[in-house]
């Protein structure tokens, strides 16, 4: 899975493109937990080219926000589509994180 | 369940076919030693018992013998007076009696000429009458043996006529009691031996048996296997196996309270009594501390954690100052806790390296309640803030010299205008001036706009209909003269028909402008700037190639942020607002596409401004 990492200011936003399932989950699980580390939780993951999600790559979305509410934070989440909402909301997994319209009102909100 | 060393399904891992595999490799070796024993054993007491029946039967044969000889010697003596009265009769019942009492097989008294006077075998008697005259015969008492028979011969003395030869033979050995009993005691012995060898074999296989799966489940377990249902072993295969299944029942126990347990601290919830305060603090970004007077930690929230960098049950407890260095802070909090200083205290730390870095503010104030804690120290990230500040900063110093410059120009020309007698030619070139200066200043105007507009979230594209074929030909014109002043080789590679597009003309020709006039900027004299245009099924393409001073590998990560301009001298030296691409790539992604670059510091860059074809006007 090709991810685009992309810094806007001290906020780093992860943009991964394609599905994000099984093993492509995995690999952003990794990659997000490395920008977590470095950058206190300063980062974003720009859905706008995840196409769809399935259950690993849910749960690794739900592992990443709970690794950031230790300090308090929640996932950034920006621009998902409408597949992607849909299947949050069927899950009931919408309330563990923060959207955003776009990339830099996601970035914003670190103000 | 697939149990090793379980029964019927039986595989690589569980089943007998594993257990026999493990006996037949280190385990086999104690029960053939067993098996071994017990031969040996067994057959000491075989080897014994047939000694015992050998010798037996050895003293059974010479009592036979003596028996045999002792009958024959009654035989001749008790035959001899009556043959002597020719009592034939008696003799013969004599004969037949006595065979039949010592179990002779043969009993004869034979003449000088072959012929047979008296026999146990009535049938064999072939001479009826006792000749008044035996022929001679001489013959030596003898008593032979062998394994099967016992042979026994002598003479029989016959007053007044001479002498016969008495014969007697039959088996070596009687069937006795005794005997019986030996041979009955040799069986049960064997019978025990081989009952005790199965077992003895039955007890070693199933004991081994329950290692050699422990064994089997140790091996998998090194394998990577961490199914308890998989490693459990079969426990009808013994105490040990039973033992073992117990531990891996504790350890799997032990495995999911950990895991509970550090999924209960991962949400905050291990600590109780938890209040709907402890809550709250958790919940907060900002970190929260509380200190006693003695600098020990008595409360830190997640985020105050996560800011230090350890796990909250080692902030809680310890001396603050082990997770802080800078001294500022430090002499803060000692400040504060020790009731030296009374009012707020505000520090700024700015942490480095791959674990965390930006910048953290600090602010230490006593707690004036009543309670214990002496300090509170809260944390907040403020390195989005502080790049913030720096890029405006930057960018109001940046945005005033590009102000003042096009102002200067146009006032220094407006004067000169209305001071002087300017001839037509110094008027011309005044309003010529003036008219680039103030197009220059809505450039800059409309930049500072458009980011606002970004910034505000506000930024929209109007759907139109866009000529690409007129927007080229702007372009060129616009920037023909400007390249023939720099000597330039500015070219155009169109395709021989351009489509027409759905999209906001304005801010695509304010993205293809930003391109081209940066690579027209920043490419020295003599250099050549491409512009490539390609049209396929999917994508509407822009090549922007240009033989300039290229951007390094760390400048390249960032020449798409807002406010931000290269460090290289070359670049400082330019006037710019370091807008122009973060616009271009942001409305170009509002049209679906996407600018990228590559580049090679001193060899040139390649901007590549990519709109998908859906965007094409039906």
């Amino acid at each position: 899975m090709q991810i685009n990492e992309q810094r806007q200011g001290a906020v780093i936003v992860l943009k991964p493109v394609g599905p994000l399932v099984q093993k492509d989950a995995d690999q952003l699980k990794a990659r997000a937990a490395d920008v977590l580390r470095k950058s206190l939780g300063r980062f974003v993951i720009d859905a706008s080219a995840i196409a769809y999600a399935d259950s690993r790559g849910l749960e690794v979305l739900v592992e990443l926000t709970e690794e950031l509410g230790a300090g308090g934070q929640a996932l950034k989440i920006s621009a998902a589509n409408e597949t992607l909402r849909e299947v949050l909301e069927l899950t009931e997994l919408t309330p563990l994180f923060e959207y955003h319209e776009d990339v830099n009102s996601a970035v914003r909100s670190f103000l | 369940m697939n149990q090793i060393g379980g029964q019927p399904h039986g595989d690589a891992l569980g089943g007998r076919s594993t257990v026999r595999r493990r006996l037949a490799g280190g385990e086999a070796a104690p029960v053939w030693a067993a098996l071994a024993i017990t031969f040996v054993v067994v057959g000491s007491v075989a080897v014994t018992a047939w000694l015992t029946v050998r010798g037996h039967a050895k003293a059974m044969r010479e009592a036979r013998a003596a028996q045999v000889e002792n009958a024959c010697q009654f035989v001749a003596e008790a035959a001899s007076p009556l043959l002597a009265a020719g009592d034939l009769t008696a003799v013969r019942r004599i004969v037949i009696d006595t065979a039949r009492a010592n179990a002779l097989d043969e009993l004869r008294i034979v003449l000088g000429d072959g012929g047979v006077l008296a026999a146990a075998d009535p049938a064999a008697i072939s001479s009826h009458q006792l000749p008044p005259q035996l022929p001679e015969i001489s013959l030596a008492s003898t008593v032979t043996s062998d394994a099967r028979t016992v042979a026994s011969a002598r003479a029989v003395e016959i007053p007044g006529r001479g002498r016969a030869r008495l014969e007697a033979s039959g088996p070596a050995t009687m069937p006795t009691g005794a005997m019986r009993d030996a041979q009955a005691a040799a069986g049960i012995v064997g019978a025990v031996g081989l009952v005790a060898l199965m077992l003895v074999s039955r007890v070693l296989r199933r004991r081994l048996g329950g290692m050699a799966a422990i064994r089997a489940s140790l091996l998998a377990f090194e394998r990577g296997e961490r199914s308890p249902e998989t490693l459990t072993v079969d426990e009808s295969l013994g105490a040990e196996a039973r033992a073992w299944n117990e531990l891996l029942a504790g350890r799997d126990a032990e495995r999911r309270r950990q895991r509970a347990e550090h999924a209960a601290e991962a949400l905050g919830a291990q600590r109780a009594p938890r209040t709907e305060l402890d809550d709250a603090c958790d919940a907060l970004w900002q970190g929260l501390i509380l200190i006693d007077e003695r600098l020990h930690t008595k409360y830190a929230n997640g985020a105050a954690a996560v800011f230090l960098r350890a796990k909250r049950d080692e902030v809680v407890g310890a001396e603050i100052t082990r997770f802080v260095s800078d001294e500022r802070l430090v002499n803060a909090i000692k400040g504060v806790a020790s009731g030296a200083i009374r009012n707020r205290l505000t520090v700024e730390v700015e942490r480095t390296g791959d674990n965390g870095s930006g910048v953290l503010r600090f602010s230490v104030r006593p707690v004036r309640r009543d309670d214990s804690a002496a300090a509170m120290i809260l944390i907040e990230d403020v390195t989005q803030q502080r790049v913030a500040d720096a890029a405006r900063n930057a960018f109001v110093a940046q945005a005033s010299h590009e102000l003042r410059t096009p102002l200067t120009n146009i006032r220094l020309y407006v004067e000169q205008l209305l001071d002087g007698e300017p001839t037509p030619a110094d008027r011309a070139q005044a309003i010529n001036v003036i008219s680039q200066e103030s197009r220059r200043l809505e450039r800059i105007v409309s930049d500072m706009l458009s980011v606002a507009e970004i910034e505000a979230g506000q930024l929209r594209i109007v759907q139109d209909d866009v000529r690409l074929d007129a927007l080229f030909a702007d372009l060129e014109a616009d920037y023909r003269a400007q390249a023939e002043d720099k000597n330039l080789d500015l070219r155009f590679d169109l395709p021989p028909k351009l489509p027409v597009i759905q999209g906001d003309r304005d801010k695509i020709a304010l993205a293809l402008h930003n391109l081209i006039g940066n690579a027209l900027k920043y490419t020295p004299a003599g250099g050549t700037v491409r512009v490539i245009v390609a049209d396929d099924e999917q994508n509407f393409t822009v090549d922007v190639v240009d033989t300039g001073i290229g951007i390094s590998p760390e400048d390249a990560e960032r020449v798409f942020d807002k406010f931000y301009r290269a460090k290289d001298r070359r670049v400082a030296e330019l006037t710019g607002t370091g807008l122009g691409l973060a616009l271009a790539r942001e409305v170009i992604r509002l049209h679906g596409g996407e600018v990228t670059v590559q580049s090679e510091l001193d060899k040139g860059s390649t901007f590549t401004l990519s709109i998908p074809i859906h965007a094409r006007a039906a």
